[in-house]
């Protein structure tokens, strides 16, 4: 463990989360990019701006929860509208991303002490992690990792068909608010390390990678998991090593993964890139 | 008040079930398999179903006939709880509230189109279904497909365990949510125009698999269909829908111009196949 132990304590914060949150938001990348919720995850962590402005305007240090709850706030928004207007799901998504971002801006150039954060939430820093953040990844990967498990089959065949999993049972509302919130959460606390910009890449790259090279359901989660560890810790070592902006440097090395898993994919294991009917 | 309601003798041809009616009065609720009540259901707006009655005996092959936008996939979705009523009651296996038989009920919905991108292989999906196979990422292979080979091989799609049900054609896709819907023995099978997406050799085979499913496993099926020489050769009971029960009655009753004419008003002429009337 002599590369642990010569890492400064701020490095090693990082380090944890990512390969903490890292395998979390591959796991639950399989079934966002299935369900294609991608843009949804994009709209939560734009969303996180007007989170920062805010808890930065109360007067907070660290704005952690605000970000959670401002999250949490429009990810409400987006399933209100999409229940009780006709506007399509994408428009509803486009309208709060666009208004978090505006908001966050105008409240963080009004607050002049606070205009050289941006660049960090943007794309992501090592040096914002701090210990509770540490333990507050643990725990909740922890339990959104433990709850993923235990709701395997109903989240999959929610993912296959809604109407298979009704009336198969699954109470489809109430998981459909629980995913969300579960998705809400892993985004929203994975900002810091990976930016507001690219930390959909981390819920999107690695379960890409994922189904390149597997042949079912079991192979590409395990293998998601696998890709968003390695990408998180690469990446997080890359950025202490060349002073780079984490968000960045781990969605390269997943980006690295994922050429990898195209080649390998196509030319070794002669997966077919699109699914033929036979 | 008795299970037709007078609004419902109103209906034209009324006189070709007035019989059935008659029977479905008398016979105590454990007989009927479904019954709906003066359905109403509007869709964004429009008025689809208009006071729908209908009661379906146990044991039967019931076939929903009708034209395009004629309300019967709204119906089907109405009796599995898929599609909230505007008023109106439907009773599913003796029932009322829906969800609880839902265990004793298989679907197959009209339109499934498996995302690319979510690699889940044919064994995995069967595994969804059942609760002694949902822990089947933890489990072997083998162990999985001991409960659900006999099922598989009825259907003859056991060759498909290990294949993405992406990549499957038409028809075995069909053949696959058949097996899907009956792994828990279901007493009630509704198929939603199952022969949709295949071709038209492999519609013949398939509806004589269902009509042998129907008298093997004693099971009362519901299915939409188009083909009314599948409707004349296998069904015992058909309904023609257009907004509102046009008629009802056996396959002999309803398949003459006047009937047809009513429901999908047109003026339609019957083609003599070799070996049935149609």
């Amino acid at each position: 463990m002599t590369f642990l132990e010569n890492l400064p304590s701020f490095m090693l914060h990082a380090f944890t989360v990512a390969v903490v949150m890292g395998p979390l938001c591959a796991l639950l990348g399989v079934f966002v990019t299935a369900r294609r919720m991608a843009f949804f995850s994009d709209t939560i962590s734009h969303s996180a701006l007007a989170g920062i402005g805010l808890g930065f305007l109360v007067g907070l240090e660290d704005p952690t929860w605000p970000i959670v709850l401002f999250s949490l706030l429009i990810a409400g928004a987006i399933l209100w509208l999409k229940e009780h207007t006709d506007l399509l799901t994408d428009t509803i998504m486009a309208l709060l991303l666009s208004g978090s971002v505006a908001f966050g801006i105008i409240v963080l150039s009004l607050l002049k002490n606070r205009r050289g954060e941006l660049h960090r939430y943007l794309f992501g820093d090592i040096l914002s992690v701090n210990l509770d953040d540490v333990w507050l990844a643990i725990v909740l990967s922890s339990a959104i990792g433990m709850w993923l498990f235990t709701k395997l089959s109903p989240v999959a065949l929610l993912t296959a068909s809604e109407d298979l999993a009704h009336v198969s049972g699954v109470r489809t509302r109430w998981l459909n608010y629980a995913f969300v919130l579960v998705l809400t959460v892993v985004v929203s606390l994975s900002i810091r390390l990976l930016g507001i910009i690219l930390v959909t890449s981390l819920v999107v790259i690695p379960p890409a990678a994922a189904r390149n090279l597997a042949r079912n359901l079991r192979q590409q989660l395990i293998l998601s998991l696998i890709i968003g560890l390695i990408g998180g810790a690469v990446g997080t070592v890359a950025s202490y090593h060349w002073d780079i902006p984490c968000g960045p440097a781990i969605v390269m090395a997943c980006l690295a993964i994922f050429i990898l898993s195209l080649v390998v994919g196509k030319f070794w294991l002669n997966q077919p890139t699109r699914a033929k009917s036979a | 008040m008795g299970l037709f309601s007078a609004s419902h003798l109103t209906y034209p041809n009324s006189h070709r079930f007035l019989s059935h009616a008659y029977k479905a009065y008398n016979h105590t609720g454990a007989d009927i398999a479904v019954s709906v009540r003066d359905l109403h259901v509007s869709l964004g707006g429009q008025s689809v179903l208009r006071g729908v009655n209908l009661h379906l005996h146990r044991g039967q092959l019931v076939a929903l006939i009708g034209p395009n936008g004629s309300g019967k996939t709204t119906l089907l979705r109405a009796v599995v709880g898929l599609q909230k009523p505007d008023t109106g009651e439907v009773r599913l296996l003796g029932e009322n509230n829906i969800q609880k038989a839902l265990p004793r009920v298989g679907y197959v919905p009209q339109r499934f189109v498996p995302d690319r991108s979510f690699i889940l292989s044919v064994r995995e999906f069967l595994a969804l279904r059942l609760r002694e196979t949902q822990s089947w990422f933890w489990h072997r292979h083998r162990d999985t497909d001991d409960r659900l080979m006999a099922d598989m091989a009825e259907l003859g799609v056991e060759s498909l365990l290990d294949r993405p049900i992406a990549a499957l054609s038409g028809g075995q896709l069909q053949r696959v949510l058949i097996v899907f819907a009956l792994l828990k023995r279901p007493e009630l099978l509704i198929l939603d125009e199952p022969t949709a997406g295949v071709d038209s050799p492999g519609e013949k085979t398939f509806y004589d698999l269902i009509g042998e499913i129907h008298r093997r496993r004693k099971l009362t099926v519901v299915l939409v269909s188009h083909d009314l020489s599948m409707v004349y050769r296998h069904a015992s009971w058909v309904y023609a829908l257009n907004g509102v029960v046009c008629c009802e009655g056996s396959p002999e009753q309803v398949m003459n111009a006047d009937a047809l004419k009513e429901t999908y008003g047109l003026n339609i002429s019957q083609h003599h196949h070799i070996g049935h009337p149609f």
